[in-house]
């Protein structure tokens, strides 16, 4: 009856190896998209890719093997140690490279020890050596240029988007798939917009309109809609690595959802693309910054925290560092800064210099991994709080000369209040008698008769000593002392029992300059620590001392420094300024404890300029991102709007444009897509992604033929629409919005739905799952609570990653663990029970409706008749088997309704199709 | 079409509704039926496992050259356990305990806890020549002293952290830093898994705490998140998150329900041709497999009483023993990497559990039997010729008694310690009854044949048939490997 497994197997297998021999031979990128032949050699195109596959190693930014490296053109043609040129233009004869890749002696032939090059690649060397060897500059780097879509004769095409990739098509002689139909295109668009499946509500309104433009009314439903910006967040989230916890071994807690709240609040005002990126980066260095635009560079305190014992917070203060060099280098430049940390990049023209040039940039915020995340910015919400800000806003501002200066003076008492910078740190003491900084959290806890240092501390204008502090004893004595713990005393603090972390302050002498100061602890006859400390800082005393109500601005201002009581605590960034400014320095092989040179901020030569207006910080650098002369930045954002839409990039490598990422497979739309973004949507990504939405290209069948597959499996060419499993959030949200059960709750500390119990037996924690209750079980996946060390299983299983690190692409598996979720997880069966319920509602007679209806809310278009007589079968088997085991079907939903029971497992299998679970 | 291309529509034809209504949907005495005869070619029992498609990740590939060793189990024992009392015999030291550390010795050295100068610390446990190879071992392991001729001893392994989870990290995935493969995920990356109906990279806990590492100590990093460690749970739940059927189906129910799913889903493969869709059907079909091995793989209560009282073992529990002979019964089942967790051997000092003296000795009782026991057990079953059993910590401790943050601790302890520390190996092509490595006098530093892990995992990957320097995975622009740019067979330590 049928042929034999094994033999199917061997064909299958044998074929198998011919169609990946075949589909290799037909797509190498340079091939398939630019063709071998052409006369002039061009650098980047031809001679890069073989330079990068068989020289750089040896020849290149890590190892420059007898002199000669192939990174930069006047490296190259150098003579090399032997005093011969590698290169000499011109003349291959003359060139000592071809002379060693065609040697017949393969002990002197190069590559050493390795394949030689193929004919076709050495005689391109030498046409191109022969042609004056020109040295191309990597296309990433050349700025767009303004290009028109190519004129394609075609009623099909009704935009440029169209244009480009259908010559890309006819080029091939392929012609593009038909659009899709409504149902398809609708459920696509809305995925793609906004996360969710639209509503039967939704989608009957698009049906009946058959008016003209009634797409383009879905889409700017879909564009305006809330979900957008949740869905977009959620991309940005993983670029963000945004987490609730702090990473590493303790993996302790962290509050930064107001980041998350401010990103979808981003998304939906359409904040444009250059502005988002600036606040990000800088938005505590514009002008005045809103508390928005400060809770917007929380994107960069998403970095790692250690609160693990015995380590060294300068060590993963720097690691935080690299990462924020490495991610925004990523995210806006898909270039791999982090290559150079160690020795020049191996194949992009980046210098290792330029990495620490660009580390210079992150160098000097106050964070210091420390335990509480500091700096944190305060946000107040009770009325008292919020009126006592006030206060000492116009208590300053009232008592400063000029108007523009007693606002700044005002807003620094208050930033004092909320941010309380810059902080020492108990690990920024030294010179310890009688006292530690504790291993585990870094805080200074010194007993009776001893003392610490801090050096160089600038006093000038502070006359009052913040410090945090707690303590068990009434009876101690803190004393300031300068120069030496015999030094005079310039301050007194008189140690109150305090369980709790307490804010107090003291006032000190004033003084002029830099001071070493010692802290001198004395508690005579008591054995133990007299307090431990987590941080001081110097200030100066609110002004208006003469006055009567002075006393009580000063003790709104301390209540306020202690209030904790709905104030919301968001991790930000905050410039040292002054003294407490870093160096920075190269680290010699990429090690923080080797320093090597100092070096200034700076962007590497290879890209635009930086201009010299800009100022020498992060705001300069993120001005630099956003300038319409920087080559990458609205490429690699468009790519990446693009990858969503399509699931794979013009330039397949989004994080990677540089020489070994892949080539783009459609150059000029890129250029002309970039070019756009910038000059005619004004960085609007709605703008853009309404472009790319709209076109047809977008709009086309997901269907594909055999040959197409072969010829295209990753459908880069786009000659059919995209078919891709939905993503991790999308797949929950779908399975809730389905079922009736998805909460429309925006914003707000991340929630806990169900997950098995026992996931969270982290080390030395004290945190717990508790499932979140009512409406909050079944909030959207975006605002699901993120532990780095163990992330929600369900979305991990469907590959979203663990947010420790900057992710720009998921890889899209397919696996059993996958089915086991959907088939089994508590979460998913509670939909089904859902959705089976609602099936029921539709007719309580029929079963063939009630399973049309089923199918018709997951899939929203009608079942036919092969699906509807599967699950009717699937319905009448099930039936038969819970009419015989009546407690099962009771086990199942909770009553004893076999109905209910049956229509659940059809339910839950109509939730498992394929069709389902994936975008098409 | 091309020949496979029709392979798949012939098949896809094949499986039409009709046909498999005919032969499968016979109510529901059939249904056991369609199961166990395979009546869909991607049912069959054993698995026919992606034939069809081809795409299977885990279908087994050629090693590098050929292999000593077929599977691995690593038992690692997370927080660092004392060299110094069980394996790396020092009477020098024993003579220096309670003198001042020498200055010289602190020099330049950075540690976890320890501040100022500390006390030396002698051996807190005593050593004799064990097994005819003489090889000294601890009274705190009696157990495994009678099969130290089956193992190679290094102790002059060294690190490069003082921090468990980034020398977790590094041991495991060969980087401090987070997001790099795991050695189970690398090798079942380079050499797929010879069963199907079980992933092929599994890892067990104690119970108690996560390894510091957290679930990144078994991630697949960057390579495809199938290669990464599939947790069993052993404490009641799930031994495979979302593995058992919800209350009220059965087996039979959810072989009928995944059958019209994969049905429909192959008309679906029909209507639209995306080849995905075949391996979702046999990713459902993988699954439904799982669901019925993996509690049976798991379910250690059908072991006989001997074997029980071999390893200590308690079913129903979540202990070390328990999983170590749930390791033998992995490693029987062609699971490629057996990754243990032991927790709670970060022995500082600071209470009773963490003394040296104390919870240490507890947790070396608890340990000894059974591991002992695996390493018997494979032996007796002549699996331990193809089974490569390591033992290790992420690092050492310090021959110096922990004084944390200068002050005099309550308990004996030793700090962190990355300049040396023991490990033990053994079967998979690996010498027995021999030692490797030295360290001086006490026990500080290694002074011949140093080891780093770097090379113990280069070793690991050659046993296995695998070249660390061929094994390789293109990532952000690079090639990336387990052993990142180090690493040396250690070739004295191969039988």
């Amino acid at each position: 009856m049928k042929s034999s497994p094994s033999s199917i197997k061997i064909v299958s297998i044998i074929t198998g190896v011919l169609l990946v021999a075949v589909v290799y031979l037909l797509f190498t990128p340079q091939e398939r998209f630019f063709g071998f032949h052409e006369t002039e050699v061009d650098f980047s195109r031809d001679i890069k890719p073989i330079i990068n596959d068989n020289c750089i190693v040896c020849h290149g930014g890590v190892k420059q093997m007898s002199g000669f490296s192939l990174l930069f053109p006047e490296e190259a043609y150098s003579p090399n140690e032997s005093g011969k040129r590698a290169i000499v233009p011109g003349n291959p004869e003359e060139s000592e490279m071809i002379r060693l890749l065609r040697h017949h002696d393969p002990e002197v032939r190069m590559p050493l020890e390795e394949e030689p090059l193929s004919d076709e690649e050495i005689s391109l060397l030498e046409r191109w050596i022969e042609q004056g060897a020109e040295w191309g500059e990597h296309w990433a780097y050349i700025p767009p240029e303004p290009v028109d879509p190519p004129e394609t004769n075609s009623e099909w095409a009704s935009s440029g988007i169209d244009h480009f990739i259908l010559q890309g098509l006819q080029d091939r002689g392929l012609e593009p798939s038909p659009e899709a139909d409504r149902t398809t295109l609708l459920r696509r668009v809305s995925f793609d917009l906004t996360g969710l499946p639209p509503t039967m509500e939704e989608l009957e309104e698009f049906l009946q309109d058959d008016s003209p433009g009634a797409y383009e009314r879905a889409v700017d439903r879909l564009l305006g809609s809330p979900a957008y910006g949740e869905h977009w967040a959620s991309m940005w989230m993983d670029l963000a690595r945004y987490a609730d916890s702090k990473g590493y071994e303790k993996d302790a807690g962290r509050n930064i959802w107001q980041y998350r709240d401010w990103l979808i609040r981003a998304f939906n005002e359409d904040k444009p693309f250059n502005q988002f990126t600036v606040e990000q980066l800088a938005g505590d260095l514009l002008p005045d910054p809103s508390d928005d635009q400060i809770i917007a560079t929380a994107f960069h305190r998403n970095t790692m925290n250690n609160d693990e014992g015995g380590t060294n917070d300068e060590e993963f203060r720097v690691a935080a560092v690299m990462d924020r060099v490495r991610t925004t280098w990523n995210v806006w430049q898909a270039t791999t800064m982090e290559c150079a940390q160690c020795h020049n990049h191996t194949y992009d023209p980046i210098r290792m210099e330029d990495y620490y040039r660009s580390y210079a940039y992150f160098n000097n915020t106050a964070d210091a991994d420390v335990p509480s995340d500091d700096p944190n910015l305060k946000s107040f919400r009770r009325e008292a709080d919020l009126e006592g800000l006030e206060r000492i806003r116009e208590w300053v501002e009232s008592r400063t000369e000029g108007e523009e200066e007693a606002s700044r003076q005002a807003s620094e008492y208050v930033d004092l209040v909320r941010l309380s910078e810059p902080k020492l740190h108990g690990h920024y003491f030294d010179d310890l008698e009688r006292g530690t900084i504790t291993s585990t959290n870094s805080y200074l806890a010194v007993e009776d008769g001893g003392h610490a240092r801090i050096r160089d501390v600038d006093l000038t204008g502070s006359d009052r000593m913040m410090l945090r502090f707690r303590s068990g004893r009434d009876s101690g004595l803190v004393e300031v002392r300068t120069g030496s713990p015999q030094g005079d005393v310039i301050g007194r603090w008189q140690v109150s029992a305090q369980q709790g972390w307490r804010i107090a302050s003291i006032p000190i002498e004033p003084q002029e300059r830099l001071h070493d100061l010692y802290l001198t602890f004395h508690d005579p006859g008591r054995d133990g620590y007299v307090a431990t400390i987590m941080w001081i800082l110097f200030y100066e005393e609110l002004p208006g001392e003469e006055r009567p109500e002075f006393a009580e601005v000063r003790q709104e201002f301390d209540r306020l420094l202690n209030a904790t009581e709905e104030v919301v605590e968001t991790p930000v960034m905050v410039e040292l300024e002054g003294n407490f400014r870093r160096s920075t320095h190269v680290f010699e092989r990429g090690n923080w404890m080797v320093h090597g040179e100092e070096v200034t901020p700076g962007v590497p030569a290879a890209l635009n300029e930086m201009p010299e207006d800009l100022p020498e910080n992060r705001l300069g650098l993120a001005r630099w991102l956003v300038s319409e002369e920087n080559p990458l930045t609205a490429r690699v954002i468009v790519n990446r709007l693009w990858t969503r839409m399509f699931g794979i990039g013009i330039v397949e490598t989004v994080s990677d444009f540089g020489s070994n990422g892949s080539l783009p497979s459609h150059p000029e739309l890129l250029d002309w897509l970039a070019l756009q973004f910038m000059n005619e949507h004004d960085w609007s990504l709605k703008q853009q992604l309404r472009q790319i939405v709209m076109s047809s290209v977008y709009r086309q069948s997901s269907k594909t033929s055999p040959e197409l597959l072969e010829l295209d499996p990753n459908n880069r060419l786009l000659a059919r629409g995209p078919r891709i499993r939905l993503e991790a959030e999308q797949i929950r949200d779908q399975a809730l919005r389905v079922s009736g059960l998805l909460s429309e709750k925006m914003y707000g500390s991340s929630v806990m739905p169900e997950q098995p119990e026992g996931l969270w037996q982290q080390v030395y924690s004290g945190m717990r799952w508790v499932t979140s209750e009512g409406e909050d079980r079944y909030r959207r996946a975006l605002y699901t609570f993120w532990r780095r060390t163990n992330p929600y299983p369900s979305l991990v299983m469907f590959d979203a990653p663990s947010r420790e690190v900057c992710v720009s692409l998921r890889i899209n598996t397919n696996t059993p663990l996958q089915a086991l979720v959907t088939l089994n997880d508590p979460v998913y069966l509670e939909a089904a029970q859902h959705l089976a319920e609602r099936m029921r509602n539709v007719d309580t007679e029929s079963v063939e409706a009630q399973i049309g209806a089923g199918y018709r809310m997951a899939m929203l278009r009608e079942a036919d008749a092969v699906r509807l007589t599967l699950l009717e079968e699937l319905y009448d088997d099930t039936r038969l088997y819970f009419e015989e085991n009546r407690e099962a079907a009771e086990a199942l939903t909770g009553s004893e309704d076999t109905e209910l029971a049956t229509l659940t497992v059809v339910a839950n299998a109509i939730m498992n199709l394929d069709e389902f679970l994936t975008k098409s | 079409m091309t020949i496979f291309e029709e392979l798949i529509y012939r098949n896809a034809e094949r499986q039409s509704r009709k046909h498999f209504i005919k032969q499968c949907s016979l109510g529901l005495g059939g249904l056991a039926m369609a199961a166990m005869t395979g009546c869909s070619p991607f049912s069959s029992p054993g698995g026919n496992r992606d034939a069809i498609t081809g795409r299977d990740p885990f279908a087994p590939k050629p090693p590098h050259f050929a292999p000593k060793a077929k599977r691995v189990i690593y038992l690692h024992m997370a927080g660092a356990p004392s060299q110094l009392e069980l394996f790396d015999y020092k009477p020098e030291l024993h003579k220096l305990h309670g003198q001042d550390a020498p200055p010289s010795l602190m020099e330049g050295k950075e540690f976890a806890f320890i501040r100022g100068i500390p006390k030396m610390m002698g051996p807190q446990a005593r050593f004799e020549p064990r097994g005819e190879s003489g090889i000294m071992v601890s009274d705190l392991l009696p157990h495994f002293s009678t099969i130290v001729d089956d193992v190679s001893i290094i102790k002059s392994m060294h690190t490069d952290e003082f921090n468990h989870a980034p020398a977790q990290l590094l041991t495991l995935t060969g980087h401090t830093q987070l997001g790099h493969p795991s050695m189970g995920s690398w090798i079942t990356y380079g050499l797929g898994s010879e069963n199907d109906n079980l992933p092929g990279f599994m890892v067990l806990l104690s119970g108690g705490q996560m390894p510091s590492a957290g679930k990144s100590a078994w991630s697949s990093g960057f390579i495809p998140s199938i290669y990464q460690g599939v947790q069993c749970r052993t404490d009641g739940g799930d031994p495979v998150l979302y593995a058992s059927n919800p209350d009220g189906v059965d087996r039979q129910l959810r072989r009928r329900a995944v059958d019209a799913i994969n049905e429909i889903n192959r008309k679906e493969f029909s209507e639209t041709g995306d080849p995905e869709i075949l391996t979702r059907i046999s990713q459902y079909e993988m699954a439904y497999r799982m669901q019925a091995s993996v509690p049976e793989v798991m379910d250690i209560s059908g072991e006989p009483d001997y074997i029980h009282e071999m390893y200590g073992t308690e079913p129903g529990k979540t202990s070390f023993a328990n999983n170590c002979l749930l390791a033998r019964r992995l490693a029987e089942k062609d699971v490629r990497f057996i990754q243990l967790f032991d927790w709670g051997w970060d022995s500082h000092g600071t209470d009773e559990s963490t003394a040296i003296d104390a919870g240490f000795r507890e947790k070396c009782r608890h340990v000894d039997q059974p591991m002992t026991a695996l390493v018997k057990d494979l032996k007796q079953r002549g699996m331990l010729e193809e089974t490569l059993v390591v033992w290790g910590g992420e690092f050492g401790r310090t021959p110096m008694q922990e004084n944390r943050d200068g002050q005099d601790m309550p308990y004996l302890g030793r700090d962190h310690h990355t300049e040396a520390y023991t490990i033990w190996m053994a079967g998979g092509g690996i010498k027995g009854g021999f030692t490797y490595g030295e360290t001086d006098e006490i026990g500080f530093a290694g002074i011949k044949d140093r080891v780093h892990v770097h090379d113990l995992q280069a070793t690991i990957l050659h046993q296995m048939g695998l070249d660390h320097e061929r094994l390789t995975h293109f990532h952000q622009g690079r090639d990336f490997r387990l052993t990142d740019v180090h690493g040396e067979v250690v070739k004295g330590i191969l039988a």
